[in-house]
């Protein structure tokens, strides 16, 4: 056994591309033979005449499983992609040892991670330190359970779904201000504090230019908005749609907004004082986020999972790709903004835009 | 000065964490002087260090690997790297870059009042590159050493010679 | 001109002023004064609007002598004023008041050699550490008394509750090298900054002392790493200058084509590293990678990539090889046209526009009174460059066009280095087509260079350079002082940053072009 294992990875370092490569591409198709799997038990079991709480239980862990998959091995996935798409925008490759075109790099990440030491300093306020990174997840976890992923693709679909989302999006800042807090640092504090006023000050632009969406579809359910869009609500709304999509480059702390994390200002922002895996969940929940907010702008405005041909969760993928790919694309062109640049930027230009938005769409809907 | 290791241990795992831990070794960035920008060049776009999976240049030193003292140690400095060193998680190693690192370089004089000749004087040291300034491909041989430290495996290795 | 008139309110001074011959000196006017009346003579040159460059301790056993160099932008005749002060009472009126760019240089002259400054704001320590035992420049051994090691931990707030004092540094992805500030603090905006110097102090000049001329040379390149060849010019400049070597042209073109291949390897390196500062990532990749074509072509020529050993005394150390003029050619057209692009992706871009223009305004007046040079003073609207009022090695052939803008602030001083890029191309152009035939190297070079002093001055990337040698006679230098420009310029920083926002001060900060190693010697 120890000699299979030794020779496996002797062959590792030597990157034999074609070995790496199959598994490579075996570990894709898992995933998304998984996701079919998923699907089509959930559809048998609902066929198979269970009591309503016992089938739905069981539809229910299903789901959880399904989506709790899709995060983290969509965190996996972005941190490479992440990678590859800077390095080539800057000239170079990204990794390229560690596997076939470096798609193990985030394995061996997350691995590292797992085995670093955690450092809890002696100082910190020990609540609020500890609960942080595992509390940054949950507005992440609950909006997965409402987006829907293709027509049956979807955890529940609750008829009051944007107000849930909304109201679990604005739980973030104060995760990332338990962490600043709790780490009794002068900088984590600042960036606490910057990134408070930052998500706050762009999620009423949000808010905002998701409402006149709602007010043509005519429903708060996520699945009925994108049932509804038989033309895409980016050519009915664009400005909807700009207003949005800064305001979620805003959310997810990214460049051009990322000041709470600048690492030339103040160095690393909130998460300055944790190592280990624990730095690693606030890395996953960013990439979560960047998930989440382009497979919301998918569904409000991308027409979600609607397309020809292909299955309607290939479609619903290659759209949030393409909008994580755009995002990515800012962070590597642009500097950062000042931060007085950006609250004003919020406060005196996106939320005017944005109700001027809503109440030309409330009166052209009206007639 | 050792670091001791955990009380139980488990070979195949250990071996998979050390797998692990070469191909995402995450420098600090602690460029001091003429070598800090041979380390930038390093990981410029030719001479691209995120290629062995060194690419995430953390600043604040609880989140990363190694640090890479690159550059004179003046007496003022020096309890600051010895307060970066202890504040890294383990497992964490050092790569002494450059000849001021290693020994005090060029600046060493008779009567000299103000360097410490050597970083390894105050923190221990896994590797040591020379050159005043060392090449950038010098730093991706350390980092190929430091890997080949950490699993036995010597990636990319050099042909013997036969003549 | 400028000069004559304050000759005459010098000499109705009492000022003792003899003219001296340049070619051999580096300076025009020589002057001693009584040490009283020092700050009558720093208002006399202030009313005709001179600026400070440099203030120098040269201690020959008996007595201490500081030396003054002033100079203007218009007239660029040097004033040396000398003050001779026994050791035993070494004390001189401080001329901070007056140019409060010397303050810094009167810190550094009181914790190296012992001498204090009456009517100094604040002497505390800047370099050193606070378990030396010895003032270091000094030929004995003086030891410091316990009430002058002042040096500055750190800083708690005194009375006023609304401010704090933040650290920024010494290990600071910002910061270019190792500096430490400390930034009294009220909400976001900076009240006050107290900088900490001294992390990189690697006793520059006491090494000169301790080595002869030549093996000193190699360290010349340690100074400011990133512009090497400037400072390895002055060295080798002051030498030639006070021995009276001539250098052959061939030799003084090479010279020219590498000096200015090294300014656009400089300011390429700083465009990468500013506007990483300022989170754009991209650039800086693209910055490095065409200062890797410089390194090549330099490095085929030298045979190092950073720090270059490359001139020597009378000429350069190995002639041009095959290609080599090609070779650069070929690089004046990729830069061109690489020149674009970032004109397209930086200097219309408005986040960066909106990070930088307005920032940091640094006006004329106080350039002056700090003595910054470089393309800081160019940014300012002062057209003063070395290569022009005191043109050295091909220099003397070709005048390079100045890049000058009006704006003060960040912006400009991004666009003026800009500029100078582009002129530096140019100015290659020329230059290629017109390297002589002949030696590369003079044929005969004194052992030792005569007794005296000697300044050379040249115009490194960031500001003016300059060299003062004391040489008694013998092969080892008596004193060695650097005219550091990044020092001259960060003085400044302190009184342009009161007021500002964190991220505007590190926006000033990355545009002033600061190399740590180079202040702190």
């Amino acid at each position: 056994m120890r000699e299979w294992f030794r020779r496996i990875y002797r062959e590792y370092f030597r990157s034999d591309p074609i070995q790496i490569g199959l598994v490579g591409i075996l570990v894709v198709l898992g995933l998304i033979l998984g996701l079919s799997i998923l699907y089509l038990v959930g559809k048998r079991l609902f066929e198979l005449g269970l009591s309503y709480w016992g089938r739905d239980f069981i539809r229910l862990v299903l789901g959880m499983g399904g989506v709790l998959s899709v995060v983290f091995g969509n965190a996996l996935l972005l941190v490479w992609v992440e990678r590859k798409v800077a390095g080539h925008m800057q000239f170079r490759i990204g990794p390229k040892e560690v596997g076939p075109y470096g798609l193990l790099q985030s394995v061996a990440d997350a691995i590292k991670l797992m085995g670093k030491e955690l450092i809890t300093p002696r100082y910190v306020d020990r609540p609020l330190y500890l609960l942080a990174p595992v509390l940054i997840f949950l507005p992440a976890l609950v909006t997965m359970v409402v987006i829907p992923f293709d027509q049956h693709l979807q955890v529940r679909d609750i008829s009051v779904a944007v107000v849930l989302i909304l109201a679990f999006g604005s739980l973030t800042p104060l995760s990332v201000f338990m962490a600043g807090w709790g780490s009794v640092n002068k900088y984590s504090l600042l960036g606490g504090m910057r990134s408070i006023s930052q998500e706050i000050a762009y999620e009423i632009p949000m808010v905002l230019s998701v409402i006149p969406v709602v007010m043509l579809a005519g429903s708060l359910s996520l699945r009925e908005i994108v049932e509804a869009q038989r033309i895409p609500y980016i050519l009915l709304q664009p400005v909807a749609f700009l207003v949005y999509f800064i305001s979620a480059v805003a959310e997810t702390n990214r460049t051009p907004f990322d000041l709470p994390e600048a690492e030339s200002e103040l160095v690393a922002g909130y998460h300055v004082e944790y190592s280990g895996m624990r730095f690693a969940l606030f890395f996953l929940a960013e990439y979560t986020n960047l998930f989440i907010v382009c497979a919301l702008a998918t569904t409000f405005f991308l027409g979600g999972y609607r397309g020809p041909w292909f299955p309607g969760w290939v479609w619903f993928f290659a759209k949030t790709y393409l909008l994580i790919f755009v995002m990515m694309w800012f962070r590597w062109t642009f500097p950062r903004v000042r931060f007085d640049q950006l609250l004003n930027f919020s406060w005196k230009f996106l939320i005017p835009l944005a109700m001027i938005n809503l109440l030309v769409t409330a009166g052209v809907v009206k007639l | 000065m050792e670091v001791r290791g955990p009380l139980i241990r488990f070979g195949l795992l250990e071996e998979l964490l050390n797998l692990a831990r070469a191909n995402s070794l995450w420098p600090m960035t602690f460029g001091l002087a003429c070598c800090a920008i041979e380390m930038m060049a390093t990981t410029a776009a030719r001479f691209d260090l995120a290629r062995f999976g060194a690419e995430v240049f953390r600043p604040s030193p609880r989140q990363c690997d190694f640090m890479i003292v690159s550059g004179t140690i003046t007496r003022k400095i020096a309890p600051v790297v010895r307060t970066l060193y202890e504040q890294m998680a383990s497992p964490k190693w050092v790569v002494a870059f450059g000849n001021c690192a290693i020994s005090g370089g060029p600046f060493v004089f008779e009567n000299q009042y103000n360097i410490i000749e050597g970083v390894d004087k105050i923190i221990p040291v896994d590797v040591y590159v020379p050159g005043c300034p060392p090449r950038p491909e010098a730093l991706i041989e350390a980092l190929l050493k430091l890997q080949e430290k950490l699993t036995g495996v010597r990636r990319f290795p050099v042909p013997e010679r036969r003549w | 001109m400028v000069a004559e008139r304050v000759v005459k309110d010098l000499q109705a001074l009492g000022v003792d002023l003899e003219e001296v011959p340049y070619e051999r000196r580096g300076y025009c006017f020589d002057g001693r004064v009584q040490r009283e009346g020092i700050l009558g003579v720093a208002e006399a040159f202030d009313q005709h609007g001179y600026f400070i460059e440099d203030v120098l301790c040269v201690d020959f056993v008996n007595e201490l002598e500081l030396v003054y160099h002033f100079n203007h932008w218009e007239d660029p005749r040097r004033f040396s004023i000398r003050v001779r002060v026994k050791p035993s009472d070494p004390e001189v009126p401080s001329i901070s008041s007056v140019y409060p760019g010397a303050g810094w240089h009167e810190r550094e002259i009181h914790e190296f050699f012992g001498v204090r400054f009456k009517g100094h704001p604040n002497l505390a320590f800047l370099f050193l550490h606070p378990e030396i035992e010895a003032y270091p420049l000094r030929k004995g051994h003086v030891p410091i008394p316990e009430e002058d090691r002042k040096v500055l931990e750190g800083r708690q707030p005194e009375g006023e509750e609304e401010s704090f004092w933040i650290n920024m540094g010494p290990q600071h992805p910002s910061t270019h090298g190792v500096l430490r500030l400390l930034l009294k603090m009220r909400g976001e905006f900076i009240e006050e900054i107290e900088p900490i110097l001294g992390y990189m102090h690697r006793m520059q000049e006491k090494m000169a002392e301790v080595r002869t001329y030549i093996q000193y040379y190699p360290n010349t390149a340690r100074l400011d790493y990133v512009g090497p060849l400037a400072f390895s010019m002055c060295f080798v400049g002051a030498l030639e200058r006070c021995c009276g070597v001539e250098v052959p042209e061939r030799a003084q073109m090479i010279r020219l084509i590498t000096l200015e291949l090294n300014r656009i390897a400089s300011h390429l390196l700083w465009l990468g590293t500013y506007l990483l500062d300022l989170g754009a990532a991209t650039p800086y990749f693209f910055a490095f990678d065409d200062r890797e074509a410089i390194l090549d072509i330099l490095e085929g020529l030298t045979g190092s990539r950073l720090t270059y050993c490359y001139y020597r005394i009378g000429g350069v150390y190995e002639d041009l090889n095959d290609g080599f003029l090609q070779k650069v050619e070929e690089f004046i057209g990729r830069m061109r046209k690489r020149l674009k692009d970032y004109d397209e992706l930086v200097t219309g871009n408005a986040i960066f526009i909106g990070r930088t223009r307005g920032v940091g305004v640094l006006p004329k007046e106080m350039a002056r009174r700090f003595g910054v040079t470089g393309p800081n003073l160019r940014a300012s609207g002062v057209g003063y460059d070395v290569r022009i009022s005191e043109p050295y090695a091909g220099y003397r052939i070709f005048g390079p066009e100045i890049a000058v803008r009006g704006g003060c602030d960040c912006y400009d001083r991004y666009l003026v280095r800009l500029d100078e890029i582009r002129r530096s191309l140019d100015l290659l152009e020329k230059a290629i087509r017109r390297v002589p035939e002949g030696p590369s190297r003079a044929e005969r070079i004194p052992k030792k260079p005569p007794e005296g002093d000697v300044y050379f001055a040249t115009e490194s990337p960031r500001g003016e350079v300059g060299i003062y040698i004391v040489s008694d006679g013998s092969d080892r230098p008596y004193r060695l002082k650097w005219r550091s420009p990044s020092f001259s310029n960060f003085v400044s920083f302190t009184e342009l940053g009161r007021g500002m926002l964190i991220a505007d001060a590190v926006a000033t900060l990355g545009s002033l072009d600061l190399v740590v190693p180079e202040m702190d010697r």
